[in-house]
């Protein structure tokens, strides 16, 4: 009996503990988490000490660092290799878990952390060959001495924090997944970088494209996505001479007119979405001194990107020897990446070229040990992969790579995500190692024009539209990357990867992206859209974001003088859509004439007393965008092609064209009734739809209607841990408006330099400084932003110099 | 309540040094072993002490900084109120404490014999 009760109490408690000491699924390990002690209790928020001394050996000299009211580090060092050693330190001790998550997500690693749930992803990551492609980039940096030493030291900075790490100060992520941070290596820099690569050029359309292609012709697919679209708004501006011709081969259709499209005799159901799924919407511009207030530049970038918390960036000054730059950085890259110095100042938006291809690979046989290749037979390289998951067994994997890259999906395999095509070897910039940190580090320290094109040679991918201004008076602006050079009409569709000339035949000389210097109408922007027009030699890609935000910048730009910073964030937070000016009359006047229900009646009112802007209160707003996609959905869905699931809309640019220009064509026909429907037909039945879908999603007609709680903006967590995001945030901007805030995504950062002998800058993040989310300092910022507000950036000479406000100070010292 | 108040010390010194939390089940373990009076009061005596310091722990941490991840661990985990949280430290570390003092004592009259519990 006594046994029997001493068993039966052993199981219990065994059980308990079992209970509390391991992750369950989801549930944290919550012995460990609720422990007072060392537990998420722990990762409160202590105000800072007005002066803290930390001895960390390694470090070669003191290094100062002034904490200003926002928590912002201005780190003043002694010599380079402290400076960065200060900045990993630092930047672990706010970001260690979002540094360490993203670069596990890089590498496919998920599923060691999180268990079989991160399986698919990492099977994908290493597909992709996001591990091979760091590698490469880790070498490189190794080959470089400088690159390499800045690295080294801020992977020890980093490593030094890890080390003396208790384990009641582990980030509370840690905590909840039940994991312990690893050392920070130069690889981890490299996938960090590959991450953002990925992020911002690692997606294209080859695939329906080709799918269209083969089921509708090559005339409709030129027609509907032409590489050059009506109502162009190129970055470079036009007549640009540009003083070279391309080799002959690259000579894809140069000089061609934009084709009306010719609609086919039947149209396949569009996707139910933008032609630009990933809604990005960064812009960037320099005003010269002409047209200024002070006679200075001005130059101002909001980098927009899928939005998380903690914040994807990480603002901070790095000061020592040489250098004296503030901006914004990635948890885990050394330098700044995007801001400014005394001297000069910088920003990027994506470029969206296109850099990655798809090449059909043919096997010899089912051993898959060569593939055809120029007539004869080639070996595959096999790269093993072991996936270490969590409570499992590891799970293996061979990823087959011919000279162009890996095969992401075999034949046989379902697609991991639907733009994949299967038995297909992928050929993409990043792959090619890169050193894009050395061109970090030269803009840091860079005070001219010429320091700056220095610089530009290094970042290869993921290419960007740099902008550039300097207290000299330079304004310019480069499409800059390492861009193929391209045969006729290579790139749309999937390629025959046995076949040599279906190879990229070299790259795009440096010199010869796309760039202006100082032009004469007195500004430089972009705004991801096409960086030039037909004149320019090369093709860089068709897929770029649509006109608007890029007209709607330049047309501000080119009518105004005398501009004040003040000016400028107040373009950044434009929320005028120039799809509803010109689309709005003529909806306006067809709905006017036609008989309308009372509730239709009062939103005709609405859009007629609407001035455009997507604002956070405008119930108009939503209508117009709900009516967008309704007669984006009659235009394009009324057929379906047999074997052709869907067609991507085309971009506004056209769509807005058959609107304006050709109300009869053909592709507004609806083909389901017998008669013959023209444009303003479809105004109608589209606003009747588009109310009755907003009617059962949001309720009767009226204030809950407004834009801001229909739209929505929701920071969430980058580990999507519940309740560690922002929750709803009722933003104003929207689709294709400068301020092209969308659901998830919107501007990751705002910044605005004003040049001159002296300098100033304000800006803002969706978020704050620390990566803690029990610290005010990780959302501190979020409310802000929503309201549109910006910080003047503080930029000290000294850590001496006066800083306002609340401020603390930490001295790191070196041990001996 | 003395044995409480012993177990109570003893916990708070090896919690404040160390970072297990699995130190609430082991302390009243080896005290049911070691000092069991009964089942009830070993249970009892280990249940009190380690609530009452979770409790009083989380209590001090929730008022003296931790208030807002506490407030982000109760929307992760469901609960309502970072003060339910609190009250969840206590409740947790009285049953883990429990049954590891219930287990502790067991052990301790399977050795002893025919010794009876009083």
């Amino acid at each position: 009996m006594r046994i029997l009760r001493a068993v039966f109490a052993a199981a219990l408690a065994a059980a308990v503990f079992w209970g509390l000491h391991f992750r369950h699924g989801l549930l944290p390990p919550l012995g460990k988490l609720v422990n007072p002690f060392a537990g998420f209790w722990r990762n409160g928020d202590r105000p800072d000490p007005a002066l803290e001394v930390i001895t960390l050996p390694g470090l070669r000299e003191r290094v100062d660092v002034v904490w200003d009211d926002r928590r912002v580090p201005h780190i003043f060092a002694r010599n380079d290799h402290d400076l960065y050693f200060a900045q990993g330190y630092l930047v672990a001790r706010d970001r260690l878990w979002q540094m360490e998550f993203q670069t596990l997500y890089a590498a496919g690693r998920l599923s060691e952390v999180v268990g079989p749930a991160g399986l698919e992803h990492d099977r994908l990551q290493r597909r992709l060959g996001m591990t091979w492609a760091a590698e490469r980039s880790a070498q490189a940096m190794a080959g470089d001495p400088v690159i390499n030493g800045v690295v080294q030291a801020y992977a020890d900075g980093v490593n030094s924090f890890i080390a003396g790490l208790r384990p009641h100060e582990l980030p509370v992520e840690y905590k909840i997944l039940d994991f312990r941070p690893e050392p920070w290596t130069k690889l981890k820099a490299a996938l960090l970088l590959k991450y953002m690569a990925w992020t911002l050029s690692g997606h294209n359309t080859d695939l329906s494209q080709t799918r269209t292609r083969d089921a509708l012709g090559e005339d409709f697919v030129r027609s509907l996505y032409p590489d050059f679209p009506p109502l162009l708004e190129p970055i470079i501006p036009r007549g640009a001479d540009w003083g070279f011709q391309a080799a002959p081969q690259a000579a894809d259709g140069a000089g061609e007119a934009p084709r009306t499209p010719q609609p086919p005799a039947s149209v396949p159901a569009a996707r139910d979405g933008e032609a630009d799924p990933r809604g990005v919407g960064s812009n960037n511009w320099a005003v010269a001194g002409s047209r200024t207030r002070t006679g200075f530049p001005i130059l101002c970038n909001d980098p927009h990107l899928n939005l998380t918390l903690p914040s994807i960036w990480y603002e901070l000054q790095l000061t020592a020897p040489g250098v004296n730059v503030r901006g914004v950085t990635f948890a885990g890259a050394p330098g700044v990446i995007i801001g400014f110095n005394r001297d000069a100042a910088w920003g990027m938006t994506n470029l969206g070229a296109d850099v990655l291809d798809w090449h059909r690979v043919r096997f010899r046989d089912s051993s898959r040990r060569e593939y055809a290749y120029g007539g004869g037979w080639r070996p595959v390289i096999a790269r093993n992969e072991t996936i270490k998951v969590r409570g499992r067994r590891a799970v293996r994997d061979r990823v087959l790579y011919t000279h162009h890259g890996p095969v992401v999906r075999l034949e046989e395999e379902e697609a991991a995500e639907d733009w994949i095509p299967a038995g297909a070897a992928m050929r993409w910039a990043a792959h090619d190692p890169s050193v894009e940190l050395k061109a970090v580090y030269l803009l840091n320290r860079g005070s001219s024009y010429g320091d700056f094109l220095e610089a530009l040679r290094h970042f290869a991918c993921p290419a960007q539209n740099f902008v550039y201004a300097d207290a000299g008076g330079d304004i310019a602006l480069w499409s800059n990357g390492r861009l193929p050079m391209r045969s006729p009409g290579q790139g749309r569709f999937l390629l025959d990867g046995s076949s040599p000339g279906d190879d990229w035949p070299g790259w795009i000389p440096w010199e010869r992206n796309p760039h202006v210097l100082n032009p004469e109408r007195g500004f430089v922007s972009s705004a991801n859209q096409h960086p030039a027009d037909e004149t320019y030699p090369y093709r860089l890609g068709w897929d770029f974001s649509s006109f608007e935000r890029g007209a709607r910048i330049n047309e501000v730009l080119a009518a105004g003088a005398g501009f004040t910073p003040r000016d400028m964030e107040d373009l950044q937070r434009d929320g005028l859509s120039l799809r509803a000016r010109m689309l709005l009359p003529r909806l306006l006047s067809a709905l006017r004439a036609a008989t309308l229900a009372p509730e239709e009646r009062r939103a005709l009112e609405a859009l007629e007393r609407w001035d455009g802007v997507f604002a956070a209160d405008s119930v108009a707003a939503t209508l117009f965008d709900a009516l967008w996609r309704a007669l984006n959905e009659r235009t394009w869905n009324d057929e379906k092609e047999a074997g052709l699931e869907s067609v991507a809309w085309p971009m506004s640019n056209v769509f807005l064209d058959l609107a304006l220009n050709r109300p009869d064509s053909p592709f507004f026909d609806d083909k389901t009734t017998p008669g013959v429907e023209r444009f303003d037909d479809l105004i109608l039945p589209a606003f009747q739809t588009a109310l009755g879908r907003l009617g059962e999603r949001l309720g009767p007609f009226g204030g809950a209607w407004r834009w801001g709680r229909a739209r929505g903006t929701e920071i969430g967590h980058l580990g999507r841990l519940p309740g560690f995001g922002s929750g709803k945030l009722e933003t104003p901007g929207g689709p294709a408006v400068v301020n092209a805030t969308q659901r998830s995504s919107g501007p990751s950062w705002r910044m605005t330099v004003a040049l001159g002998p002296e300098i100033r800058a304000w800006g803002i993040l969706p978020g704050g400084q620390s990566g803690n989310p029990g610290s005010r300092f990780y959302d501190n910022a979020v409310a802000d932003w929503v309201a549109g507000k910006t910080y003047e950036l503080l930029f000290l000479e000294s850590p001496d110099d006066p800083v306002p406000g609340a401020a603390s100070r930490t001295e790191l010292r070196g041990a001996r | 309540m003395i044995a409480a108040l012993a177990v109570f010390i003893v916990l708070g010194v090896l919690h404040l040094f160390t970072p297990y939390w699995w130190w609430v089940m082991a302390v009243p373990f080896v005290f049911g072993l070691a000092y069991g009076r009964s089942a009830w009061r070993a249970a009892r005596t280990g249940a009190l002490a380690a609530g009452a310091l979770w409790l009083g722990a989380a209590a001090y941490f929730q008022l003296a900084g931790s208030a807002l991840i506490a407030r982000r661990m109760a929307g992760l985990l469901g609960i309502g109120s970072p003060w339910v949280m609190v009250a969840a430290a206590g409740l947790l570390a009285a049953l883990a404490a429990g049954v590891s003092g219930l287990a502790g004592f067991s052990l301790r009259a399977l050795f002893r014999g025919s010794s009876k519990t009083r």
